[in-house]
């Protein structure tokens, strides 16, 4: 099975061989599954598939942050026009704001696309800049929502003021959260870049992990902004 | 296995870049989020709104869903990636829907605040407000003059009872004396009301809610006698003129 996807995945192969010049602190390594060995000795951090096992787990750690994000909004959901106090999310929310940060982030996938783009193109000064605009929109983002939650706490909308509070602000603060972690991930493998401890042949693979992880927040908050945010002005 | 490996490396060694293919995709997306936008704006233009209202909400599900593709598809590069990653986001994937919907199926007034659907008997002209056939769980009113004994009797403890219950609730739109604030509450404090100064109509008017549901009803939260000593502590408030309170909505209601 492995032997054939390696044989059968140029691209992969060519990935395997990049790290092969690039690092030479392989030794000691354990190469999992024992006979897997396709003729290039650096699998190491790649396993039994030859896929580089960071990009397998994050893709399942989003698989897992998919269920995650999709109980919190169905949860919002779920008790939506149940609340019986405070202010209600017609009243309160402004599409206005709400829009400008919704544009950030998408304009931030697009830089982060960019970025990983043209690590790929071996022009790591390009990826750099481009991290640093990512991560400056992400941070951007998260000020509005700080603004935001101000702005209704101030209109007497706190956490347990209703369900409503209670829901949207766990499910908007989860989100709001991972953007910090994205912002502050990518500024470090900005600094990296620039260090020169990140290059095109020493493990760019970390800069399109954290791109997938970039991304998938900005599908969350797809999702958050139609659904949540949207379909209130629709009565 | 996935033959869609256009990222294979040229003879340059370089794989070939996307850089085009990442900008087109992010107008496409600003645009669709710009009509997704355009929705706020159409309804002050009933003419277009009118006809394109019904559509709406399922096209905005298809927009999102479109944009959530894209993104997923071509920004994180899983379209052409191999099948196991495929697999390990999508089968989740496929659960988070599945939760959605299910928790979405469950809650049967989605999109409807409660209290409307409920069957109607009378129409209040003046106001425009639809009174459901029955107070949605509370008991039915007093009679006026059982109110006017009850309301003496609270008096007597300082409407303590409602009092808490009121700091507990209302106060978040009613603001902290009664006074109001706008868009979320009216004030409490004038001699002017919009649905009547009664006791009953302001017991009606809190257990069942008002104006949809900007007024929460609160029969489902309350207990009625909780709802009838909240009553008491805001009738008291009447003619107190709270500083800084909202103009008057509907008539003036003499003692
Ligand atoms: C979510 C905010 C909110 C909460 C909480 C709330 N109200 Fe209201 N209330 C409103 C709004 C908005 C109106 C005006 C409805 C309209 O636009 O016609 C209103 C109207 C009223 C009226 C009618 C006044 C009139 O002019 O006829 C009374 C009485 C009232 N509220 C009492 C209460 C009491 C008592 C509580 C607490 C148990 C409470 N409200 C909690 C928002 C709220």
């Amino acid at each position: 099975m492995s032997a054939q996807l390696a044989a059968t995945d140029p691209h992969e192969v060519a990935h395997d061989a990049g790290h092969d010049h690039a690092g030479h602190d392989h030794a000691g390594h354990d190469h999992a599954g024992g006979g897997h060995d396709h003729g290039h000795h650096a699998v190491v951090e790649n396993n039994f598939m030859g896929l580089p096992n960071i990009k397998l787990a994050m893709w399942a750690f989003l698989g897992s942050e998919c269920m995650f994000f999709g109980s919190l909004i169905g949860t919002y959901f779920f008790y939506h026009g149940k609340a019986l106090a405070g202010p209600l999310p017609a009243t309160i929310f402004s599409i206005g704001i709400t829009s400008i940060s919704t544009f950030l982030l998408l304009m931030s996938s697009l830089t982060m696309a960019l970025a990983v783009d043209a690590m790929k193109q071996r022009k790591p000064t390009v990826t750099r800049n481009y991290l640093l605009v990512t991560a400056l929109l992400g941070a951007t983002f998260v000020g509005f929502q700080v603004y935001e939650f101000s702005h209704f706490v101030h209109l007497g909308l706190k956490l347990s003021t209703s369900l409503f509070g209670s829901t949207f602000y766990v499910m908007t603060g989860f989100h709001g959260g991972h953007v910090t972690v994205g912002v502050i991930w990518l500024t470090m493998l900005a600094f990296l870049v620039h260090k020169g401890k990140l290059n095109p042949t020493k493990l760019p693979i970390n800069v399109e992990v954290a791109g997938l992880y970039w991304h998938f927040v900005d599908i969350v908050w797809i999702v958050i902004f139609t659904f949540v945010y949207l379909l209130e002005f629709i009565q | 296995m996935s033959a869609a490996h256009h990222d294979h490396a040229d003879a340059g060694g370089l794989p070939h870049s996307h850089k085009k293919a990442y900008i087109r995709l992010g107008v496409i997306l600003t645009v669709v989020t710009a009509v997704e936008l355009a929705l706020p704006f159409l309804k002050d233009y009933p003419d277009i709104w009118m006809p394109v209202e019904p559509m709406w909400a399922p096209l905005l599900v298809v927009m999102s869903v479109f944009k959530f593709g894209a993104v997923v598809g071509e920004f994180m590069h899983l379209r052409g990636d191999r099948d196991i990653y495929k697999f390990l986001f999508l089968s989740p994937l496929a659960i988070a829907v599945i939760i959605f919907l299910l928790l979405g199926s469950l809650a049967v007034a989605l999109f409807l605040p409660f209290g409307e659907g409920v069957a109607v008997t009378a129409v209040d002209v003046k106001s425009g407000y639809v009174r459901p056939t029955k107070s949605s769980g509370a008991e039915p009113p007093l009679a006026e003059d059982k109110f006017k004994a009850a309301f003496a009797e609270a008096k007597g403890k300082n409407f303590a009872p409602g009092k808490t219950v009121y700091d507990k609730v209302c106060k978040a739109c009613h603001g902290d004396m009664g006074e109001g604030k706008a868009a979320l509450g009216f004030n409490l404090t004038d001699d002017c009301y919009k649905y009547g100064g009664s006791f009953k109509d302001l017991y009606v008017t809190v257990a069942d809610g008002r104006a949809g549901n900007k007024m929460p009803a609160q029969a489902g939260a309350l207990k009625s006698e909780e709802i009838r000593q909240v009553v008491y502590y805001i009738r008291s408030l009447k003619g107190t003129n709270a500083p800084g309170g909202q103009p008057c909505v509907g008539d003036k209601v003499a003692d």
